[in-house]
């Protein structure tokens, strides 16, 4: 079957079985490699992409619901030559980067929290965290960068 | 349960009428989809998945919630939108039970039809709710429309006829009611219940409460309604000590399953605590705190 998506305000059109997940349509359809197959069942927020206006698990999204909304990956976040995302920045500032597998998914969920909340505190950073699991950090340093770019972007505002 | 021989099709509906068609006519080889968080990890359970797949969410009947009493919720409102649901303290536990369900990244696509569909999952925490609400379900098969009790529903939910689709949940909510809902899971949130725990009562004016409604989720392997424990909470009011003493009536009245995360005997010797839970959580809009 063929579909038609918005990835990152482009359209693609790919011919793949519908219920493909997304991410292995980001991944092998379209090359777009920041979204991980960290657990494939949903566990581990690595494949976090933004549809429409929320968060969701692409490992677990059938490609055939996601033609609707405007899909975005951590590919989008910053334009290409440009700066990086001051959550990114913020990310890589704190220590909140060691293997990377998390990153992409870390990026997605924290910039959907700031988007909502511009203001969060420790507590509701790790409660946004909640799907995103990190084996390196052990989190403390993710929490400082998102409190960090958060700052960064209201200076910015 | 049908072989696969080649991909699963996903074809999208328009219209209530249509899903139930297509199902009608495709029968064992199809089945709904919603935000297909169940159906995708069929295969991780070991379970094939059908041919055709009905795709629910170009339907906006689903997505609708409509009515003050009952609240009629479309069966594609996410788990999301019901942790964020309008309407009075009665409805408070389904909207505890969704916030604290799975994660941000399930619970923006997860569905009350789908938490009430998937068959075997055992660990599902609107169901519960659902059962101390009251909720009926409005259904939608090839002879038309029809309303059943939840607790109809699940208990032939294995068998349901092909065709057959929920198109909402109809929540009674009378003012003198209020609820509450407790999970326990091993490490914080995002994990799957031990054992959870939906109390829903009625009160007096002098706070008596008159009527109550207990259900017990990931103990048996289908959630259910305890009537000890709704006898135990009757005639006095709502208190740390009714709560315990209706957890201990629920942990006798049930038949508790052993798994992997908790040994039988567990998810019952848990349930005075969750109960108590419950009950501090009634009437209290608490869903921003943890689990
Ligand atoms: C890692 C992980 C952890 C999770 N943890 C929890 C948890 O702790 N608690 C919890 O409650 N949920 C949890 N969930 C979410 C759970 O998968 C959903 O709650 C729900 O059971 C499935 O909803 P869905 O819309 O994705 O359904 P789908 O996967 O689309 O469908 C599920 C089943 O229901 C059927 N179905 C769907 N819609 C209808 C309908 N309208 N009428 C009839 N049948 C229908 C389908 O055919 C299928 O059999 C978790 C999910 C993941 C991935
Ligand atoms: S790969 Fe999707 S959640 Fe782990
Ligand atoms: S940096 Fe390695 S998993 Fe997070």
């Amino acid at each position: 079957m063929s579909y038609e998506l918005s990835v990152n305000g482009r359209r693609e059109s790919v011919d793949v079985p519908g219920m493909t997940p997304l991410l292995d349509v980001l991944r092998d359809e379209l090359s777009l490699r920041g979204a991980k197959k960290g657990c494939a069942e949903g566990r581990c927020g690595a494949c976090t992409v933004r549809l429409g206006d929320r968060t969701v698990a692409s490992c677990l999204l059938p490609v055939a619901v996601a033609t609707d909304e405007p899909i975005s990956t951590v590919e989008g976040v910053a334009a290409p030559d440009g700066p990086l995302h001051p959550v990114q920045e913020a990310l890589l500032e704190c220590g909140g980067v060691q293997c990377g597998a998390c990153t992409p998914g870390m990026v997605m969920t924290l910039c959907d929290l700031l988007e909502a909340d511009p203001d969060p505190d420790a507590q509701s950073v790790r409660q946004a965290l909640v799907g995103n699991i990190c084996r390196c950090t052990g989190y403390h340093k993710i929490v400082e960068a998102a409190l960090s770019a958060a700052a960064a972007l209201r200076e910015a505002r | 349960m049908s072989i696969v021989l080649t991909r699963p099709e996903v074809r999208h509906a328009s219209s209530v009428e249509e899903a139930v068609g297509w199902l009608a006519e495709l029968g064992a080889g199809a089945a709904p989809l919603a935000g297909g968080t169940w159906v995708m990890r069929a295969e991780q359970r070991g379970e094939p998945l059908t041919q055709t797949y009905v795709a629910l969410g170009r339907v906006p009947e689903l997505r609708a919630v409509t009515g003050t009493d009952p609240v009629v919720v479309g069966a594609l409102t996410t788990h999301t939108a019901l942790a964020g649901l309008a309407g009075p303290p009665a409805l408070d536990a389904l909207r505890q039970a969704a916030h604290h369900s799975a994660f941000p990244q399930v619970r923006n696509v997860a569905t009350l039809g789908g938490n009430i569909g998937a068959r075997g999952f055992v660990e599902a925490d609107l169901v519960p709710a659902l059962l101390a609400l009251e909720a009926r379900l409005v259904l939608a098969g090839p002879d038309g429309r029809a309303t059943v009790d939840l607790t109809n529903y699940l208990a032939d939910r294995d068998a349901r006829p092909a065709g057959e689709i929920i198109v909402a949940a109809e929540l009674p909510v009378a003012t003198t009611r209020r609820s509450g809902y407790a999970r326990l899971t091993v490490r914080g949130g995002g994990e799957y219940a031990i054992a959870s725990v939906a109390i829903s009562v009625d009160a007096a004016a002098d706070g008596t409460v008159t009527d109550a409604r207990v259900a017990v989720g990931s103990v048996e392997p289908l959630a259910r309604r305890c009537p000890a424990a709704e006898a135990a909470l009757r005639g006095a009011p709502l208190s740390a000590v009714t709560a315990r003493a209706a957890g201990a009536a629920a942990a006798a009245e049930c038949s508790p399953r052993s798994g992997l995360d908790a040994p039988g005997w567990y998810r019952t010797a848990v349930l005075p605590g969750l109960f108590e839970r419950a009950a501090t959580r009634a009437g209290h809009d608490v869903v921003t705190t943890e689990a």
